[in-house]
């Protein structure tokens, strides 16, 4: 009857059974996770167990202990035994407090488990024969690789081989893996075709505020439920970073976190139940939610697509008319000189005020009372002359929004204009999408135009036939990188091209007559070769001529930090990776060595010298490695600024273990009058990081319209709508784990599109039909749900899904300053598809998802 | 998990929430050590469509949910497959959940349980679905019976492991 099997009971943890802590794989919001691991047949029983709870009671609601389904698996490790497993959300976390998120609650069965849904995970290096892959040794596939590289340099020099690897934490990654990937790609192999895992460049996707002197990750969690107001501005909290919102957001509009309010505010300051302004085109789950607790307390204002900045420099205006700053503050923390600049571009003062809001209520569609709303909640001072307390939250609705750097800039500009920065209660910085983890030698590309930028798009490189050789880690980008529809077409047939030219008689798998043949490829076609490491096949992988199979989340001991508090903690190993799989440090490193091998035995010293110390023997060693990046810091906590955001210097693996779900939040410091090792909690406090530590004004640009990619269907009937994209609750990234689990295929079975009942109307279509959605950068297959997050006229798309994407439609535009895509906009046509997808509705719920009512 | 939430649960679905507090001292009445009870519920016809009625099943400290709905159902008996019940216990952490339009809302973090889709969780924070009970009628008489449930029941180690 049921979908799929389900369980009526689970096994019970011994008392003795091994713990672990780790930090949930998924979400920026890093929320902390108990671990269980006891042979099968050990069980504990209701009254005496590791989870010291009594058992054969019913439990009562939000006890904040959870163990259900979905948070147990069957494992075995490389000694052949059966394991039980259970993961369960950590209470003593302060980020959950038992919480969980319906991504999260699957880390157990999302493990791999030859009995479980996880099967198909890599277990061997593979090499492409014709058709399919056939299995090859480590050593063999490191040589490959590394021959290959250094012929390529010596040949085509180092800019030959495009790269495009994660930079961020969680899902198995961490600060290990990172530093192995910078010891490689940037000291070691030194190309500038660098691109990160979700984007054509290796860029910050926040230079706007970071050349401002403001990381974007400055508060901590508990300002989400200290700030008099919340700006949630192109960030789905509530499906995106699930946690941050239920256990700290909502709270706060539902007023039960005044009691620390009145003890971290000022004396005599007055204290409220929350406020939240949501700035989406949506009116998504993050908006009805928070209506259905505090109708009265919530503003979402819908601005066109691509104009945030506009509205942000609005809002700012009219604070600055009301005299809703702190000259003071100004004064004494920014930049005075860049402040001019900042006035005349940014604000226009020298524009009437009415000339200004009327011509950004046409721009923006958004109207000059919301705009006076907004600018009320997030500037004007409490009764009393008590300056307000704004938390800030921007994501990838700016992030990957037209002109990246000015969107950013303007949102960080007006936070530091109304002094909301570094007090408890304000912030202004990123939700995050994964959790973070970066060390790594300096990029080739410090910075924007301003700063000695823009990086190279590695993705227009490898279209236009550049590179010899393409290593994609972590990340598929036939589905998530831009205009991927095209991008697929040329790296599927400069892929074959290569196969074609080596295949005579079958593919060699005797690794130098393999390189061999490649070589004379890359000499006579424009043949790619392509390595991707990654925990399962992924659709750039079908592709490949060469698989590296990783260890994932919990197969190797890994550290990060979550993006609302900076907390660095432990992720660690609990299992075996399967198989030959390794981590991701290890391979890097195998593959840093044999070039060293290779230079060494060249008579190549020089060359040899960039791949050294890369010979580490376990993860903390890299760990380690990694530490010493971050210079000196031993500095009081007045010159905190002056740290490196993520620096962990002086932490061991060890220590973490200890911290356990406490951790420890980045920068740490040691203290230069305790020794010890200190946390910081929030940022800029006393000041920014620039050379004088004043906060760096920026004055952003005009709206000038459209970029040509989109502009180009503005008007044109055959791509009526507006289309943006976005992720689900339900599952996460390219489906990876959720693929082969039936709670999430089974719910969301399919790509689709969220269209409006009037849009959907005039196209004949309902919940539950097919459609294709095109232009003239490509198509998509999708499943329709009604609902009505979008106005008429723009149509949502999930941005990918594990059987198909939707960025085929996305436009080649980045931004010139930053060579950030714009994934969230552009425009598109809808035509019914034939074919009713019969299973996917049987089992998909077509109920809006925004509507708890 | 503030306090404030289960003031506000006080307030917005009592009528479940008592049951669910009425329950926690139940022990498992008709419910034999490891096999399901079979246990009358009510009575098809006396259902009316989206109206749900409450019952207690494994035992008295689970509380569920029958309902009739507009349409068939995964798992749904009678004459239209459109009778189902599940367990009003949330998955998440266990708030109850209250019927209404088709779905299942937990007011706690709003996961919300499509009743014609196996219980499955469409929105929120629940990674498991809601717990459905098997259901049998009895075409003469029109009586239903509870006879199994397929998921676990929130806060148990099995459904059928409570004292
Ligand atoms: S909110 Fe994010 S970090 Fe927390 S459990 Fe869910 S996916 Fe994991
Ligand atoms: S208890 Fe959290 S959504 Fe129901």
């Amino acid at each position: 009857m049921s979908l799929f099997t389900r369980k009526e009971s689970l096994p019970i943890p011994p008392k003795d059974a091994e713990r672990y802590t780790t930090v949930c794989q998924y979400c920026s919001a890093g929320c902390g996770y108990n671990v269980y691991v006891w042979p099968v047949g050990r069980n504990g029983s209701a009254k005496n167990n590791a989870f010291g709870i009594d058992l054969s009671m019913q439990s009562p609601m939000l006890s904040g202990h959870s163990y259900t389904e979905t948070m147990h698996n069957v494992i075995t490790r490389k000694n052949g035994i059966s394991y039980n497993l259970a993961i369960v959300p950590a209470k003593e976390s302060r980020i959950n407090k038992g919480n969980y998120s319906v991504r999260g609650g699957t880390n157990a069965i999302a493990a791999w488990s030859d009995t479980g849904y996880t099967k198909k995970r890599l277990k061997q290096p593979l090499l492409k024969k014709g058709d399919s892959f056939a299995a090859i040794s480590w050593t063999d596939a490191v040589e490959i690789i590394a021959t290959l590289t250094k012929a390529s340099i010596d040949r085509y020099g180092a800019d030959s081989i495009a790269m495009k690897f994660y930079d961020h934490g969680s899902s198995g990654l961490g600060f290990e893996d990172n530093w192995a990937a910078g010891k490689l790609f940037l000291s070691g192999i030194r190309t500038n075709h660098l691109s990160i895992h979700n984007r054509p460049a290796y860029n910050s996707e926040v230079w706007g505020t970071r050349e401002r002197g403001m990381h974007e990750l400055n508060y901590d969690v508990d300002d989400a439920r200290l700030a008099d107001t919340v700006v949630l501005w192109g960030a789905n909290a509530y499906e995106a970073a699930t946690i941050l919102y239920t256990e700290h957001i909502m709270p706060n509009l539902q007023g039960a976190s005044m009691d620390e309010k009145k003890s971290a505010f000022d004396t005599g300051e007055p204290a409220a139940e929350g406020r939240l302004i949501v700035i989406d085109p949506r009116k998504n789950a993050s908006v009805t939610v928070a209506q259905a607790i505090a109708g009265g307390r919530v503003l979402h204002i819908r601005p066109n697509l691509g104009t945030d900045w506009i509205l942000a420099n609005a809002i700012a205006r009219i604070a600055w008319e009301n005299g809703w700053y702190d000259k003071a503050f100004l004064e004494k923390r920014t930049d005075m000189k860049t402040f001019e600049e900042y006035k005349a571009k940014s604000l226009q003062l020298a524009k009437p005020l009415n000339d200004l809001l009327a011509e950004a209520e046409k721009i923006t569609g958004v109207s000059r009372k919301e705009m006076e709303q907004a600018a009320e909640w997030i500037a004007k001072p409490k009764s009393g002359g008590f300056r307000a307390r704004t938390l800030t939250i921007y994501e990838k609705g700016i992030i990957w929004n037209m002109k990246n750097y000015d969107q950013v800039a303007a949102i960080a500009q007006l936070s530091v204009l109304t002094a909301n920065i570094g007090r408890p209660g304000t912030g202004c910085g990123r939700e995050g999408g994964h959790q973070e983890g970066y060390v790594r030698p300096p990029a080739p590309t410090p910075g924007s135009i301003y700063a000695g930028g823009p990086p190279k798009n590695v993705d227009k490189f490898l279209t236009g036939g550049g590179g010899k050789i393409y290593w994609v880690g972590a990340t598929d980008p036939y589905l998530s990188t831009p205009n991927s529809q095209f991008f697929r077409k040329v790296l599927k047939k400069r892929s074959a091209t290569l196969l074609d030219h080596i295949d005579h008689g079958g593919v060699p798998s005797d690794p130098k007559e393999l390189v061999a043949r490649v070589l004379d490829a890359f000499e006579k076609t424009d043949g790619l070769f392509m390595v991707v490491q990654d925990i399962y096949m992924t659709q750039t992988g079908n592709d490949a001529m060469l698989i590296l199979p990783a260890a994932g989340w919990g197969e190797a001991a890994d550290t990060s930090i979550n993006c609302h508090s900076r907390l660095l903690r432990i992720y660690d190993k609990f299992m075996d990776a399967p198989g030959e799989a390794l981590p991701d440090w290890k391979i890097l490193s195998m593959v840093g060595m044999k070039l060293r091998e290779l230079y060494t035995a060249a008579g190549n010293k020089e060359m040899a010298d960039r791949f050294s110390d890369m010979d580490w023997k376990s993860d903390e060693e890299v760990f380690l490695a990694g530490s010493r990046e971050f210079g000196d810091n031993r500095v009081p906590e007045t010159e905190e600024a002056k740290l490196s955001p993520e620096c962990y210097k002086g932490v061991t693996h060890q220590i973490l273990r200890k911290l356990g779900n406490t951790g420890i939040q980045t920068p740490v410091r040691v203290d230069p009058s305790t020794g010890k090792l200190v946390g910081t909690k929030r940022r800029y406090k006393y000041s920014f990081a620039t050379t004088d530590g004043r906060f760096r004004w920026y004055g952003t640009d005009p709206w000038s319209g459209y970029p040509p990619e989109v502009a180009k269907y503005v008007g044109n009937p055959k791509y009526p709508y507006w289309f943006t994209t976005g992720r689900s609750q339900l599952v996460w990234q390219t489906m990876y784990h959720d693929r082969y689990l039936p709670e999430k295929y089974f719910a969301l079975p399919l790509p689709y599109i969220e269209v409006h009942p009037e849009d959907a109307a005039h196209l004949g279509i309902r919940g539950g039909d097919m459609v294709e959605v095109f232009n003239e950068e490509g198509s998509s297959i999708a499943l329709v749900y009604v609902n009505d997050a979008c106005k008429p006229g723009l149509v949502f798309g999930i941005m990918y899904h594990a059987k198909g994407s939707m960025n085929h439609l996305t436009s080649s535009y980045t931004d010139p300053k930053t060579t950030m895509p714009w994934y969230k906009g552009t425009k598109v046509g809808i035509r019914p598809y034939h074919g009713t997808p019969d299973e996917a509705i049987r089992t998909t719920s077509l109920l809006p998802n925004n509507n708890f009512s | 998990m503030s306090p404030l939430n289960r003031r506000e649960f006080l307030q917005t679905s009592s009528a479940s929430l008592a049951l669910a507090v009425l329950g926690l001292s139940g022990k498992a009445d008709g419910a034999a050590a490891n096999k399901y009870p079979s246990i009358r519920i009510g009575n098809i016809r006396d259902l009316k469509t989206g109206e749900p009625v409450q019952f207690n099943y494994p035992d008295k400290s689970s509380p569920c949910n029958v309902v009739m709905l507009n349409g068939n159902a995964v798992g749904g008996i009678g004459p239209f497959s459109n009778v189902v019940a599940f367990s009003a216990l949330c998955p998440h952490m266990g708030c109850p959940v209250n019927y209404s339009n088709g779905r299942f809302v937990c007011g706690c973090h709003y996961s919300m349980f499509d009743a014609a889709k196996n219980g499955q969780t469409y929105q929120g924070l629940a990674s498991q679905w809601l717990a459905q009970v098997s259901l049998r009628l009895d075409k003469a008489s029109g009586n239903i019976y509870a006879e199994g449930i397929e998921g676990l029941v929130y806060g148990r180690i099995g459904n059928l492991n409570i004292s």
